[in-house]
């Protein structure tokens, strides 16, 4: 039982949060915010993020310099003033409200050591039986604590016995050597600004030493890459990086012609991250779920939509103007059908020939040599350094599997200081490409930029490179996107947080460091200040005062969202009076007149009357066509209790149909005032009956 | 698993979001439209040497090549055609001599095409000639007839394109009324807003665009494009690029502004050059009638069944046993940042975009001179500033209200041009989207030994032998052409449909004839001889990453109430597998409305802790 159980788990990570709350951790130089609220922070901004992307990972806190004991370890006045106030859980919303509330600085100190021994405990004592991918711990102190060093050694070795990893998170870095980006793959630690070893006690001197040398005796020459600043930790991701669940791995065959096979592993590197969560609909009153039917029922595009059975219908495909019924059954029959996952090579080509811009796909996915083959890693390295020199790729068919679409794409080789592989990314099929021709720019005259504005031009993207030399020559990236965590997700989580905890406040404005992530540098914007007001007086802006019937869908975009909406409402209007006159009728008619009245209603309300105008004129060429004429009277007959004329109404392009267009505008007494959003409405949603009003 | 998202796209938010920029359009601004205007004198029909293809014949394989790429691109558009100098006449009220319409404006359908087969090849003279004729010669009775296609039609059309398809540079015979009556039409139809094209084939002699047709043809989208190609087309693919060109109005997806800093604001156009054609969706159709059915989705109160209208409801999501409800303009206030546009940020290096730094397809942009005059200046300064100092824009996008921003590299593209100097890419910016940090996974690398030099030199052999020049547009997507014979086979009553030719798959044979013995060669370099690369690989490959997978299915766990409450006290359900939550729903006998893991989460929990 116990056995199954277990299986049935994915696995996970556990993770203990061990924080130092002890006395010294309140102190601060002026204007300088305390070391306890910013790791409170760090565990905070965490907590929230494990939460709300539910995350499967147990996480525990111990705290230190707590004025009480309660730990496994506390006997005879050993492993004192530390506490474990959460032993390893799911973090929920509960957690977050006690760090919120119940976080709160002590007045003792504790040897960081101790508290180590005790995370080390928790964890070995609350994983016993369970199995966990991933162990780590993560301590945030100032190490301004005497500590024993007699059981270092031990601890050690325990630790790597145990496979636990460690972070520190410290109020300072390191040492400071700026410590190079780790390749650009993932988001690394960054060189910290805080002055080095300056003004740090002795305690913290010896600590420093001895974090070191755990960090380096665990994972040799990168353990002081697990090192942050809590600034850094508050502006990256770090502490997540550890726990990480790594990417599924996806083995398959090389093959290159019928005979040169190459065993190989591949794992999606690089993937957009989506919010994963989606909204339920809940009653406003009660806020119950279950308050809320959704009901979806079929019908046929007549004038009673008489409803239809799901069971009844079937599925068909529209080619052209024709729609083909297709069966489910059918299409699974005659659908394309791939032969299963593969990696076939159809031939290698020069890197140049294919185009970054022509990248398609959702992902780049990392292919190894299959792990602990060393045939396959030597096969695999030979054809990466070879396409590598050649500056070539291999041009591949991919599958993912059976059921998956094959993908044509480039398989790239990537030489890394400690690794090899293949980068694959997906490219285009012919079906995709749309070729555009767009005027030329360069040669344009009317276009052509002087030498003085190209100067000015120069002179700000010099301005503005986000690329510098330091002191040693070496070009540093001073905006480094890869390692921005997407601010998207910090946001919704704030959000969430906040409301959790006051279900009737507004929601808060966007934090602003979160802001400042998404600005320029300050110091870019700085330098620009100049060069920009150059180029300002040197080529002249301005925008063009738009007529309104310029006014399209693609506007939407960033000029005018609400010429959008009038356009797709006279479109439905338009649509909704052209099926109504498909029934001859008199009670037809005045359905169709009230649509009518409510397109005219748009298009003074959004000041264009171009459309209501020519879809009256045609209307009104095709009545002996379409035997319109007992509705083209009811239209007339309202004439006297016209009403006043809007001005662009009248402006209509063809004269001798003005006098009757304007007639129209009598049946608006007959049906009183439309509320814009109704008529949308009920439109859309119900589409069956306009008596509604 | 991104493999099968696809092909559940739909639940996607945000992927539908994207879906409605591009289909959107039609419901918006209008449908495309485009009439072939073909003539058919005997002209016409005379064959080229070496037993070329007529004229005729090849304006007709492109017309059909349009028509499928319609039906399959955009099923929506007009497509018209009509002939001119013909014999017989057939028109609306054949009030027209000498031009008969065969397709009049609307989608093609299946029919169509068969219609267009009907033109094709030696026998598909002998039916023009059957069918229509040739006979006199009066382009301004048929452009007429064109306009008045144009105006019987009650849609709203945003782009109407008419192309002319002929060899004679002079039509008329010398007759100036004719000619003036022609030009008077052409510029009536021009006024309404129709584009007139020329596609004008090989004559013997030349074809003299200057004689007649420069009054014709509207005149070139700007003044430098030569607007007028003055070579005939000779060849179908060269008719075909020129046609397909023309065909396909650009829209922008939409229009921003890209501010450089304070105040200075250019204004431009966001392109989609490259978007994964996926198959369409699916119509609902009624079983008895194969008529379309439309789906209505209604939500009302549970209780007292009345209607709720937007105001009535709100959303929420459930953490643990705590439930956050918000409105649902909070919902999309949430990811609101700022407004759509460009922001520059700074400039860096080409080598500073990576290889794998590639999370969607790109972008093109283009200045957008109509919005703010001034940007096309602008925009060129910039570059031809950044691809001169080879370095890219690294802006803030932001595509549409209450979207959260990403970053992009603005990648500067000079206009490139082909043999036949026309335009194989356009000048502009691509908008090369840029991973956040959550967008990177960690992966731990394998390490492994690395090859000898005699190791790599074979592979460069095998690599040089099998090399060829990728051409991005070489490749079909076989998924598609396979529905799309589908269709056409049941639209079409045929026995079975034509078999499609599977780009993708590789041409085995053909490799290892190009190999011959060096497959083997290397092979014997890397490895051991008792070595089976596509053997199952050894049993002890059960680490971390496969852990459980196949035991996992078969795991049939009954689990007790205890253990179940001591899931939902922890909140650690979520950690059961979506089978084992089902099973325990089924052992409590909960009815559950979904299959969803959260919402299985959700009832037990409301189950468990009553």
């Amino acid at each position: 039982m116990c056995f199954h159980l277990f299986l049935s788990f994915i696995l996970q990570s556990a993770l203990v949060l061990c924080m130092d709350v002890g006395f010294s951790m309140s102190n601060s130089e002026p204007g300088q915010e305390p070391s306890f609220e910013q790791a409170k922070k760090v565990i905070q901004k965490f907590v929230q993020r494990q939460v709300f992307a539910e995350n499967k990972d147990e996480v525990g806190l111990v705290l230190f310099g707590t004025d009480g004991t309660k730990n496994g370890l506390a006997e005879d006045g050993q492993y004192e003033n530390i506490t474990v106030h959460r032993r390893l859980m799911m973090p929920d919303f509960e957690l977050l409200e006690e760090i919120e509330s119940k976080l709160q600085p002590g007045g003792q100190q504790a040897d960081w050591l101790d508290a180590l021994v005790v995370c080390m405990d928790l964890l070995q004592e609350e994983t016993m039986g369970k199995k966990f991918e991933r162990l780590n711990i993560v301590l945030l102190t100032d190490l301004n604590v005497q500590t024993s060093a007699d059981q270092l050694d031990v601890i050690i070795d325990s630790l790597k016995k145990a496979r636990i990893t460690l972070q520190f998170f410290l109020p300072f870095p390191v040492d400071g050597e700026d410590r190079a980006d780790g390749g650009g793959d993932g988001p690394g630690p960054s060189a910290a600004p805080v002055r080095p070893g300056k003004g740090l006690s002795r305690q913290q001197t010896q600590g420093l030493e001895m974090v070191k040398n755990i960090m380096t005796s665990l994972e040799e020459e990168d353990g002081l890459e697990e090192v942050y600043t809590f600034s850094d930790a508050l502006q990256k991701l770090s502490i997540f990086k550890r726990i990480d669940r790594r990417p599924m791995a996806w083995p398959c065959h090389l093959t290159i012609g019928s005979s040169l096979t190459i065993r190989i592993v591949g794992y999606k590197a690089v993937t957009e991250e989506k919010v994963k969560k989606s909204w339920a609909i809940v009653e406003a009153q009660s806020h119950q779920r279950d308050d809320v039917k959704r009901e979806t029922v079929y019908c046929l595009d007549d004038d009673n939509e008489t409803e239809v059975q799901k069971d009844d219908t079937i599925q068909g495909f529209r080619y052209g103007s024709d729609i083909v019924p297709f069966s489910k059954v059918d299409e699974d029959q005659m659908k394309y059908k791939s032969d299963g996952k593969c990696f076939s090579v159809l031939g290698f080509t020069k890197q140049e020939l294919i185009r970054r811009h022509q990248f398609m796909g959702s992902q780049v996915v990392k292919v190894f040599a299959a792990r602990d083959d060393e045939h396959a890693a030597v096969a695999l390295s030979a054809l990466i350094r070879a396409l590598d020199s050649l500056k070539m790729a291999a041009i591949v068919r991919y599958a993912y599997d059976r059921r998956s679409n094959p993908q044509v794409g480039a398989a790239f080789p990537c030489i890394k200081e400690k690794y090899e592989c293949l980068l694959y990314v997906q490219l285009p099929f012919m079906e995709d490409l749309r070729q555009f021709t767009f005027p030329v720019l360069e040669n344009n005259k009317k276009f052509k930029p002087s030498e003085s504005q190209l100067s000015a031009v120069d002179a700000l993207i010099d301005s503005m490179m986000l690329v510098e030399k330091d002191e040693d020559g070496e070009s540093v990236d001073v905006f480094k996107v890869n390692h921005i965590p997407n601010p998207q997700f910090q946001r919704l989580f704030q959000c969430l947080h906040h409301r959790g905890v006051n279900p009737d406040d507004p929601l808060p404005p966007v934090e602003p460091w979160l802001k400042r992530d998404l600005e320029r540098p300050q110091a870019v914007s700085a330098r620009c200040q100049t060069p920009l007001q150059d180029v300002k007086t040197k080529f002249p802006l301005k925008v063009v005062v738009k007529k309104k019937e310029q006014k399209t869908s693609a506007d939407r975009g960033g000029f005018d969202n609400r010429c959008f909406v009038t356009l797709t409402a006279c479109q439905q209007l338009t649509h909704r009076i052209e099926q109504l006159l498909g029934n001859r009728s008199p009670e037809y008619y005045m359905k169709s007149i009230a649509c009518i009245q409510a397109f005219r209603d748009q298009s003074v309300s959004s000041g264009n009357a171009e459309l209501f105008n020519s879809y009256m004129q045609s209307l009104k060429r095709s009545v002996p066509d379409r035997n319109l004429q007992e509705l083209w009277d009811l239209l007339i007959q309202g004439k006297e209790q016209s009403v006043c004329y809007y001005e662009e109404v009248q402006a209509a392009p063809v004269q001798e149909d003005t006098g009757d267009v304007d007639d129209l505008v009598s049946v608006s007494c007959l049906f009183g005032c439309f509320n814009d959003k109704h008529i949308i409405y009920y439109i859309c949603e119900c589409n069956s009956d306009l008596q509604v009003y | 698993m991104a493999e099968r998202r696809e092909y559940y796209q739909n639940e996607d938010d945000e992927v539908e979001e994207d879906e409605e920029d591009s289909g959107g359009d039609y419901k918006i601004s209008g449908r495309d439209s485009l009439v072939f205007l073909v003539d058919a004198s005997k002209e016409m029909f005379i064959k080229g040497e070496d037993g070329e293809p007529s004229n005729f014949d090849m304006t007709m394989q492109c017309v059909r090549s349009v028509y499928t790429s319609k039906i399959i691109s955009s099923d929506k558009d007009l497509v018209a055609l009509v002939f001119y100098g013909t014999e017989q006449s057939k028109n609306p009220r054949n009030s027209f001599k000498h031009v008969y319409v065969y397709h009049d404006l609307d989608s093609p359908g299946s029919q169509c095409i068969l219609d267009i087969d009907k033109l094709l090849g030696e026998k598909g003279a002998q039916f023009a000639e059957k069918t229509m004729g040739s006979g006199e010669t009066s382009l301004g009775d048929a452009l007429w007839c064109c306009s008045n296609l144009y105006s019987d039609i009650k849609l709203r059309l945003s782009h109407k394109r008419l192309m002319i398809f002929t060899c004679r540079d002079e039509h008329h015979g010398g007759d100036g009324a004719k000619d003036r009556q022609a030009r008077t039409k052409a510029a009536d139809l021009k006024e309404t807003g129709v584009v007139i094209d020329l596609m004008h084939l090989t004559k013997p002699g030349g074809f003299d665009v200057s004689l007649f047709f420069c009054d014709i043809v509207s005149p070139p989208e700007d003044e430098s494009e030569l607007g007028l190609q003055i070579e005939p087309c000779r060849k179908l693919e060269d008719l075909q690029k020129r046609v397909r060109a023309k065909e396909l109005k650009k829209r922008s997806q939409s229009r921003l502004t890209f501010s450089l800093g304070e105040g200075v604001n250019l204004a431009v156009g966001v392109y989609v050059l490259a978007r994964t054609a996926t198959k369409p969706s699916a119509v609902k159709l009624h079983r008895d009638t194969n008529e379309p059915v439309r789906t209505k989705t209604r939500y009302f109160h549970a209780h007292n069944g009345g209607i709720l209208l937007p105001n009535d409801m709100k959303r929420a999501q459930v953490y643990g046993k705590k439930q956050i409800v918000m409105e649902k303009d909070e919902v999309d206030e949430i990811k609101k940042f700022d407004d759509p546009g460009l922001v520059l940020m700074g400039f860096k290096p080409m080598d500073r975009l990576k290889l794998h730094h590639h999370i969607r397809p790109a972008l093109f942009i283009y200045p957008e001179e109509e919005q703010i005059s001034g940007s096309s200046c602008m925009f060129t300064a910039l570059l031809l500033n950044c691809s001169e100092k080879n370095l890219f824009a690294l802006c803030r996008y932001i595509p549409r209200r209450n979207t959260p921003p990403r970053f992009v590299a603005l990648v500067p593209q000079r206009e490139e041009l082909d043999q036949s100097q026309t335009q194989a890419t356009p000048p502009g910016f691509h908008v090369i989207f840029l991973p956040f940090a959550d967008d990177i996974r960690t992966v731990d690398a394998h390490v492994g030994p690395t090859a000898s030099d005699e190791q790599v030199d074979k592979m460069k052999e095998i690599v040089h032998k099998l090399r060829f020049k990728y051409k991005s547009d070489a490749f079909e997507n076989p998924v598609l052409q396979q529905h799309y014979r589908n269709l056409e086979a049941l639209a079409l009553n045929m026995l079975e449909p034509e078999p499609i030719e599977d780009l993708t798959m590789p041409k085995v044979q053909m490799m290892d004839a190009r190999l011959g013995p060096l497959a083997q060669e290397f092979k014997d370099l890397v490895y051991p001889p008792d070595y089976n690369p596509e053997g199952k690989p050894a049993a002890k490959r059960k680490t971390a990453e496969s852990g459980g997978g196949a035991a996992e299915k078969k795991a049939k766990v009954e689990m007790s109430e205890e253990e179940l409450k001591n899931h939902v006290a922890k909140c650690t359900l979520g950690k059961l597998t979506v089978p084992v939550l089902k099973d325990a729903c089924k052992q409590f006998g909960i009815r559950t409305t979904g299959t969803k893991k959260q919402e299985l989460i959700d009832a037990l929990t409301m189950h468990l802790s009553k």
